[in-house]
């Protein structure tokens, strides 16, 4: 009777802990969890409590459960959240992480301000493009309060807006792939022993 | 610069290497374990022990055979045993199979060329017991 209490704490701990999963997928892993226990405790003759030992905290479980959905999911998705979020949890597990998540955020930051600056142009176009010095060296690009002094002359025009639409999708476009792509490598190493 | 250091930190630590490197096969043993027919959880964690060193945490298995599921190269299905509840068995899809096959020559490949460059190493213990 102890080892029936036992068996439906962990599967109720793995349950809850399983939440982001849909009811259907949930079920299916307590049920297959529970046949295991049931299973291997009576194969080896060894207790409940050794054989939910050797399966590891529930929370555990359902942890590696719910990153091979979210990173699944994100290595699908084209949504910069779900993509940063499941690079934010790769982060967690090491350098590897650490990078593709700098690169993403450094990614979409770079990606969105460029578009944002194209859309800000036709409202602040004084304020708005690529400035060169006297001497045809670069100075800044962008939006700027107030616009550069009158030593800089602004040489795109109206054409900052194209260009700085086609680099910054280009730039999101680039960064969402290669999130997925890490995302995709990720997977193979994150099978953990 | 930060990559280098954590390859460098893992060589010097040849536990972490080794088990970096059963992290590496544990998917194709996985699919190995269902070459010749359907298997459930347990029984793969039994012939993975048997067949391999690959001795697994219980519980790492099974996120695993999910995500070959998710990935089509895996189906199961739900069959009722004399234990008294149903069991999950696993089997390889043709995706499964084929990617199986790509897997072993690559490993093998890999590992022979490896074979060959590490023997001067044992040559090397030889000589020196």
């Amino acid at each position: 009777m102890n080892a029936e209490i036992q068996i439906d704490s962990y599967l109720t701990a793995l349950r809850l802990h399983l939440g982001p999963l849909t009811i259907a997928e949930r079920e299916e892993i307590v049920k297959e969890i529970a046949a295991h226990v049931r299973d291997s405790a009576e194969e080896s003759g060894t207790s409940v409590e050794a054989v939910l030992a050797r399966l590891g905290p529930a929370n555990v479980l359902a942890a590696q459960y719910r990153d091979g959905l979210l990173i699944r999911q994100a290595s699908r998705s084209i949504s910069p959240l779900v993509l940063l979020r499941a690079t934010l949890r790769l982060a967690t597990k090491g350098v590897f992480g650490i990078l593709v998540f700098l690169v993403g955020v450094f990614g979409y930051l770079i990606g969105g301000g460029m578009v944002l600056t194209a859309m800000l142009k036709p409202i602040f176009p004084a304020n708005t493009g690529m400035w060169f010095d006297g001497e045809g060296h670069f100075m800044s690009s962008g939006v700027l309060f107030p616009p550069p002094g009158s030593q800089a002359h602004e040489v795109l025009g109206v054409w900052y807006i194209p260009l700085a639409l086609i680099v910054g999708s280009l730039t999101l476009l680039f960064t969402t792939w290669a999130i997925r792509t890490s995302l995709a490598v990720s997977q193979r190493w994150q099978s953990r022993l | 610069m930060a990559k280098t250091r954590g390859v460098i930190d893992e060589a010097d630590q040849p536990d972490r290497w080794e088990a970096q490197l059963r992290k590496g096969a544990v998917e194709m043993a996985a699919l190995a374990s269902l070459w010749r027919g359907r298997l459930y959880g347990l029984e793969i964690i039994r012939f993975l022990e048997n067949h391999s060193r690959l001795a697994l945490a219980e519980g790492t298995i099974y996120p695993i055979l999910s995500r070959l599921k998710a990935e089509g190269l895996l189906t199961s299905e739900w069959v009722e045993a004399e234990a008294g509840h149903p069991r999950k068995y696993y089997s390889l899809t043709e995706t499964g199979r084929q990617r199986l096959r790509v897997m072993a020559e690559a490993w093998m490949s890999f590992s022979s060329g490896l074979t060959e460059l590490l023997q001067p190493v044992f040559e090397v213990q030889e000589t020196t017991r």
